[in-house]
């Protein structure tokens, strides 16, 4: 379907673009340019002015650059008058969507019109792409009433046409993606929920402006996430030392990057709310089983694809101080406790999302009961994915050291040492999803965030016994962490095998505790099964 | 047709339905009543598969609700208890979108439109914003919405509330017509007197359970009492009295000065008999009829005797 003739497109266009509001709009935008013109005008004129001063007070060299600068000025004054307006387009456009689409599913139910949406016959592709464009359908007008003035200061700046479409797709793909983003926010909020779609939209806008600051990671790749950093690329603005998007340490246009990543993100992103978007709230289920694994997979895949070792983070140049060697201070320890952080992150991340709701699972556990169910059905508990999703980001670890092996050597030892840190968080993130699934079968009132807040208790008491210790001995410190968190993907390589006596009575520890949550909800679920069983009869 | 097959829908600790099993005819107006929490709105929520069953299937003209739901959407029309429209669009906007959203021929829609506004009396309201409605006039608004796509199937949840005794009436009118044209109508209500006189067949629902199910003549004639009132004038209330505790197959009788109400167990011949003897007493009947039993008199007889 076309999208402009889109039911849900057509309704948001007629509700919120009436003549009245569109002509209002249309003049704040031409009085808004205009003052942003003028604001740029003034800046060109205050620089040329600054510069007239210091002619009149050095002569020579300086009346030399006047001269150039009042050549430039007005090519100058266009360059900078369509950057600004292009920056701006960039502010309402990406700032709304994200806005109005992560109010967008979780305000119809609050409004009790949701309903009637989902039993008609539009499909989830439908509505998605309906809400997706029609939510900040105001944003595109804007954004649409400021493309001639746009298109005459880029032209006037003599910016080629090419490069303005670029910037305008790079606007429009940013938008998508960060409006698929508040859409899939919204997929998961109840109805009551309204005011924390408005704070994670924040905390999403917050994170995806804030992904400039990757450029000076280890990571540099991910600042494409943030439009800013390719419209600046596509402005010609360079930083000193120029940072360039890897992939695989190959360098790639930064465009070209945030292209790639809001398609592949926003890929599992559509996948998600195209698979939950007509169900019921409490039915929803952002990853399928598969989802778990293929998503731990391609987290973890795209951190070792973006991952670039700069030769400035990785030795302490010595040369000022003497002719030593240079000091390495970046390796492939530091690069697997990177990666194993953020696994443990993700796995969480796709644990919680693949929690099994309490109906499904005690229809799991009837089938289970007749043998009609094993403990991969789509309905049973998210554990044995959990693993699997464990195993390959090990898979992925260990590819992503053998890639870099040149640059971050290692010895043969490293591969065993990774393999029982990647156990320890598989294990250990097991146990809290485990908790956390428990904590939904319980009549506690919001689980997944009471369950997420005794974890964080949990684990600042651990600290705080570990700390403890810390005052007699710092080694039995460390063996009360290792006993109580996955600190050991912390320890160093060069101390051997990180798999200690503490490493060990930690495992089993959190394997008879993931034992003991097991019981627990089986026990829960027959006995929920035999209260039902009792009614029916 | 609606069928519905060993339905249960179960919510965390609570069981809303267990094990429903319905089949209404087409052409059928089927009245699912009970008390609040009885399983009514989560049966309708079901059947036009807003909800998945814990177990069982829904079957809509032959569709199977779950695993063709955008099919099934074609044959259903919906509307619940508590709703709300798109304040920001116009009569007929918001119909010209549902008409799209339910993928109608487009040369149709402006007809159709047409059609509902005058069949839910919105005509002078077609080009009014929605935000200026009133409370029934946007519930007649959710009731054009629910048959624009000209359903088969009507599932209604409360459809009359917030609809003035006018309104009401022109509901069961167009309810009806629309049962004449072949329109299957599942309808629930707690308000019992709201199905009187309408629904072709009734469901009683407690408890997620449906206590009883048919036509409401087999229904009422399901049970062996009759109830007759009769009435009488002169000071006759002592000899009614003693004819009436004389007579065995009278159950149950409640006397007045010059009325009463009896409960009967038997035919039309012990009936006539049981006149005769009043009159051969010396009582000046009145009137001696047989009183037809309401709806919401079966559902307190069988939420009373069954339920509670």
């Amino acid at each position: 379907m076309r999208f402009w003739l889109n039911p849900e497109f057509v309704r948001h266009l007629r509700s919120e673009l009436r003549r009245t509001r569109a002509l209002t709009m249309l003049a704040i935008v031409g009085i808004i340019c205009l003052l942003v013109g003028l604001a740029c005008w003034n800046s060109q004129q205050n620089r040329l002015e600054e510069m007239r001063r210091l002619a009149l007070q050095f002569d020579g060299h300086w009346n030399q650059r006047l001269t150039e600068m009042e050549e430039r000025s007005l090519a100058e004054f266009w360059k900078l008058y369509y950057g600004v307006l292009i920056f701006i387009q960039t502010a309402v456009l990406t700032f709304w969507s994200l806005l109005s689409c992560a109010q967008s599913i979780s305000g119809e139910r609050e409004r009790k019109t949701w309903d009637f949406q989902r039993t008609t016959r539009l499909t989830s592709v439908e509505l998605m792409l309906g809400k997706l464009l029609g939510e900040p359908i105001l944003a595109y007008f804007i954004v649409a009433c400021c493309v001639p003035i746009t298109l005459i200061a880029g032209f006037a700046a003599d910016v080629s046409l090419l490069h303005i479409v670029l910037a305008y797709v790079l606007v429009i793909c940013s938008a998508l993606f960060v409006g698929s983003a508040g859409l899939w926010l919204s997929s998961l909020l109840e109805s009551r929920s309204r005011g924390l779609g408005i704070i994670g939209a924040l905390g999403l806008y917050a994170v995806v402006a804030g992904a400039y600051g990757f450029r000076d990671s280890n990571f540099p790749g991910l600042a494409a996430f943030s439009p800013i950093t390719s419209l600046l690329s596509l402005f010609g603005y360079q930083t000193d030392p120029p940072v360039q998007a890897r992939l695989f340490g190959k360098p790639i246009s930064w465009p070209v990057m945030s292209v790639l990543l809001y398609v592949s993100f926003g890929a599992w992103l559509i996948a998600m709310i195209v698979d939950n978007i007509k169900r019921d709230y409490d039915e929803v289920r952002p990853l399928s089983r598969w989802q778990t694994v293929g998503c731990a997979t391609f987290l973890n895949f795209v951190l070792c694809l973006e991952f670039y070792p700069r030769p400035d983070r990785m030795f302490l140049f010595t040369a000022g101080f003497g002719s030593g060697p240079p000091i390495r201070i970046f390796g492939a320890h530091d690069f697997a406790t990177t990666m194993l952080l953020i696994d443990a992150a993700v796995l969480f991340a796709v644990g919680l999302a693949t929690l099994t709701p309490y109906e499904q699972l005690k229809a799991w556990r009837r089938r289970r009961t007749n043998e009609q169910a094993n403990m991969l059905s789509e309905g049973g508990l998210p554990w044995p994915w959990l693993v699997l999703s464990g195993m390959t980001a090990y898979g992925v670890l260990s590819f992503g050291l053998f890639i870099w092996r040149k640059e971050l050597p290692i010895e043969a030892r490293f591969f065993g040492n990774v393999a029982v840190q990647s156990l320890v968080v598989c294990v250990f993130v097991v146990r809290d999803v485990l908790f956390v699934q428990w904590c939904r079968l319980t009549r506690l009132r919001s689980p997944l965030i009471k369950g997420f807040l005794y974890l964080c208790l949990y684990y600042v008491a651990s600290a705080i016994v570990a700390g403890l210790f810390a005052f007699s001995s710092y080694t039995e410190s460390q063996h009360v962490l290792n006993v109580l968190t996955p600190s050991c993907i912390f320890a160093s390589q060069s101390a051997g095998l990180v798999f200690s006596g503490s490493v060990a009575l930690g495992l089993i520890l959190q394997l008879i505790l993931v034992a003991l949550l097991l019981r627990a909800i089986t026990a829960r679920l027959n006995s929920s099964l035999t209260t039902h069983d009792a009614v029916a009869a | 047709m609606i069928q519905l097959t060993n339905l249960s829908k179960e919510f965390d600790s609570l069981t809303a339905v267990s094990d429903l099993s319905l089949e209404i005819p087409r052409g059928e107006i089927y009245g699912l009543i009970g008390p609040n929490g009885a399983g009514k709105t989560t049966t309708i929520r079901m059947a036009c598969g807003l909800l998945t069953p814990t177990r069982g299937t829904v079957c809509v003209s032959g569709i199977n609700v779950l695993k063709e739901p955008e099919r099934a959407q074609q044959h259903i029309g919906y509307l619940s208890d508590f709703f709300s429209v798109y304040e920001n669009l116009k009569v007929w906007e918001y119909l010209d979108y549902f008409a799209h959203a339910y993928k109608m021929t487009e040369i149709n829609i402006r007809d159709r439109i047409t059609e509902v506004i005058s069949q839910t009396g919105l005509e002078v309201k077609r080009g009014a914003a929605i935000r200026g409605l009133s409370r029934g006039m946007k519930q007649r608004l959710g009731i054009a919405r629910a048959i624009i796509h000209q359903p088969s199937i009507l599932l209604l949840d409360e459809p009359a509330s917030g609809l003035d005794p006018k309104a009401r009436f022109d509901l069961r009118q167009l309810l009806r017509s629309l049962s004449d044209q072949g329109t299957t109508i599942l309808v629930s209500s707690h308000i019992l007197t709201e199905l009187e006189g309408f629904c072709t067949s009734i469901g009683i629902m407690e408890k997620g359970r449906l206590l009883r199910s048919g036509r409401v003549e087999e229904i009422s004639a399901s049970g062996s009492e009759r109830f007759i009132h009769i009435e009488w004038i002169g000071e006759y209330a002592a000899t009614v009295k003693s004819v009436l505790a004389q007579h065995n197959k009278v159950v149950k009788s409640q006397v007045g000065s010059t009325e009463g109400m009896l409960e009967f167990i038997g035919d039309d011949e012990g009936l006539a008999t049981l006149l005769s003897a009043l009159v051969r007493a010396g009582v000046r009947m009145l009137s001696f009829k047989e009183k037809k039993q309401s709806v919401e008199d079966i559902y307190l007889k069988i939420s009373h005797h069954e339920v509670m």
